[in-house]
């Protein structure tokens, strides 16, 4: 096992601290019109990602029976809607800064209802469901909410429903938010399963979803904003997608070779 | 000024439709054949990927021929009951295409790619055609490829998944009348409804013959509370336009 593992409550704080931060930065920056600071949304979404994805390692780890993309797909299924719903709350109060934390309540309630139903109605009997489908809802919405800020560069939900719904960039920001959670704990599944490689892999999944939500906060918000996000977003993949070479190196049982052949106790 | 409480008295209409639409999903899931990664390996009988992606693929293909037709429609005005009942038909029928184009490719590769016959392990006769199907199972297997019974409660799968996700897009139409948030929308709920079925089935199911297809009311219930829940969120959302955007 790995030296270092992090608690779920210190990974939740982090996650849902640094999360809201840097939306709430990027957000402030924006309406004071200074856009270069989106990036720090989605530097709020890497995290929330990373919250999101060992959620997944911790109830995924029971065996939920249809495969680890399920539970992916559903914590934006219900991010989406709390995050909608948050901002467009904060929208009709005309108080657009009480959005994402409203659309994380919002999820966290949603969250605890779902994970209630399959444990109670459906009889999964995972004892961390709850909670864990409570984290993920809320990774959902502080990913898709930090994406969204990042692009549209604003909290407004009129300007994200035109900058971010109405052009279509929702899809690929619900689709990698949905991968960035999923996806790490699918790749490295399975009895030699360590906490730090899983989550590494978490910040490299998010880091590719927030260049991705650079490349598209070119045409909507600002060239030089979207770049700095790209040049960032692309700087964190770097480092933590090598940091994931390594750890795999380091976990790898029977050794490696760096050519693709087998090693050679295995010929 | 738009008020949360003026937006559900006024759509308690469409949070009705949106719980219909959200169980047809839920009992639809349970009539698509899924196999999983053993049906991948021709290894047990269904199409080989999971529960949410078949649903997710069907429903969505549902609410783009939904979309098409609403849009079509609208021209007129604001679409109707009878032009709802339309726009659900075309979407219910996009779905329908969509699983059973899945389902007779994956045939084709099941049959002529790896040299399996169809053949279910749940009964021993097909319950449509008659056909003997245990023969036909290979040994250490648990069946493979998709046999006539698997084929029909597919269609009929993609039917009421088709149906329900358009349901659930129309009346968000009727409460926000913006395509880009009813979509999104419909989407978050179609998942929301489409998972909790699939924990009810817990990996495989051949279809309505299938022993575990007798789970169906639970999943009813749980889906029943979570789309009410997801309804009574989802109609406190106005459009952009009614908050004075463009």
């Amino acid at each position: 096992m790995s030296a270092s593992t992090e608690t779920a409550n210190q990974i939740d704080t982090k996650g849902i601290v640094v999360g809201l931060v840097g939306i709430y930065i990027a957000g402030i920056a924006a309406s004071a019109e200074i856009p270069y600071l989106a990036f720090l949304a989605g530097i709020g979404a890497v995290f929330a990602t990373k919250m999101g994805a060992d959620a997944v390692r911790r109830v995924c780890s029971y065996g939920i029976g249809t495969g680890v993309p399920s539970i992916g797909m559903l914590a934006l299924g219900m991010g989406i809607i709390s995050a909608m719903f948050g901002l467009a709350l904060g929208k009709m109060y005309n108080a657009v800064f009480i959005g994402p934390i409203v659309g994380l309540v919002i999820a966290l309630a949603i969250g605890f209802v779902v994970g209630t139903l399959a444990n109670k109605i459906i009889k999964l009997n995972i004892p961390v469901m709850e909670r864990c489908l409570m984290e993920i809802a809320g990774a959902g919405v502080l990913v898709l909410t930090g994406l969204s800020v990042m692009i549209a560069g604003s909290m407004d939900f009129v300007v994200i429903t035109e900058k971010v719904i109405a052009t279509g960039y929702i899809a690929p920001v619900f689709i990698l938010g949905a991968l960035g959670i999923l996806h790490p704990f699918n790749a490295s599944l399975g009895p030699d399963e360590t906490q730090d490689r899983t989550l590494i892999h978490a910040y490299s999944c998010g880091a590719i979803g927030m260049t991705i939500a650079g490349v598209c906060s070119i045409a909507v918000l600002d060239p030089i904003a979207g770049i700095i996000s790209i040049v960032i977003g692309l700087a964190i993949w770097y480092v933590t997608f090598m940091g994931f070479v390594r750890l795999v190196k380091r976990d790898a049982g029977a050794g490696y070779v760096g050519t693709g052949l087998l090693p050679p106790g295995a010929m | 000024m738009t008020d949360i409480v003026t937006m559900l008295t006024m759509n308690w209409a469409s949070i009705i439709g949106i719980v219909i639409g959200g169980i047809c999903i839920a009992v639809g899931v349970h009539f698509v054949p899924v196999g999983g990664a053993p049906a991948a390996m021709a290894q047990a009988t269904g199409i080989g990927t999971g529960t949410v992606q078949l649903a997710a693929g069907s429903g969505l293909t549902g609410l783009l021929a939904a979309g098409y037709m609403y849009m079509t429609l609208s021209a007129a005005g604001v679409p109707g009951i009878s032009e709802v009942a339309l726009i659900c038909a075309t979407g219910a029928v996009g779905a329908m295409i969509m699983i059973t184009v899945t389902m007779i490719v994956g045939n084709w590769v099941y049959i002529y790619g790896v040299g399996v016959p169809p053949a279910s392990a749940k009964k021993d006769y097909d319950p449509i055609t008659g056909d003997p199907q245990a023969p036909y199972v290979a040994a250490g297997t648990v069946g493979q490829g998709l046999p006539t019974v698997c084929f029909v409660s597919g269609a009929m799968g993609g039917l009421l998944g088709g149906l329900g996700g358009s349901l659930i897009y129309c009346m968000l139409m009727w409460v926000n009348g913006d395509p880009a948030i009813s979509s999104i929308f419909a989407i978050g709920v179609f998942l929301v409804n489409a998972v909790l079925p699939s924990y009810n089935i817990q990996g495989t199911i051949e279809g309505f013959h299938d022993p575990k297809f007798k789970r169906v009311p639970k999943a009813i219930l749980a889906c029943f509370i979570a789309s009410l829940l997801c309804g009574i969120i989802a109609v406190t959302i106005p459009g952009a336009a009614m908050l004075g955007g463009a």
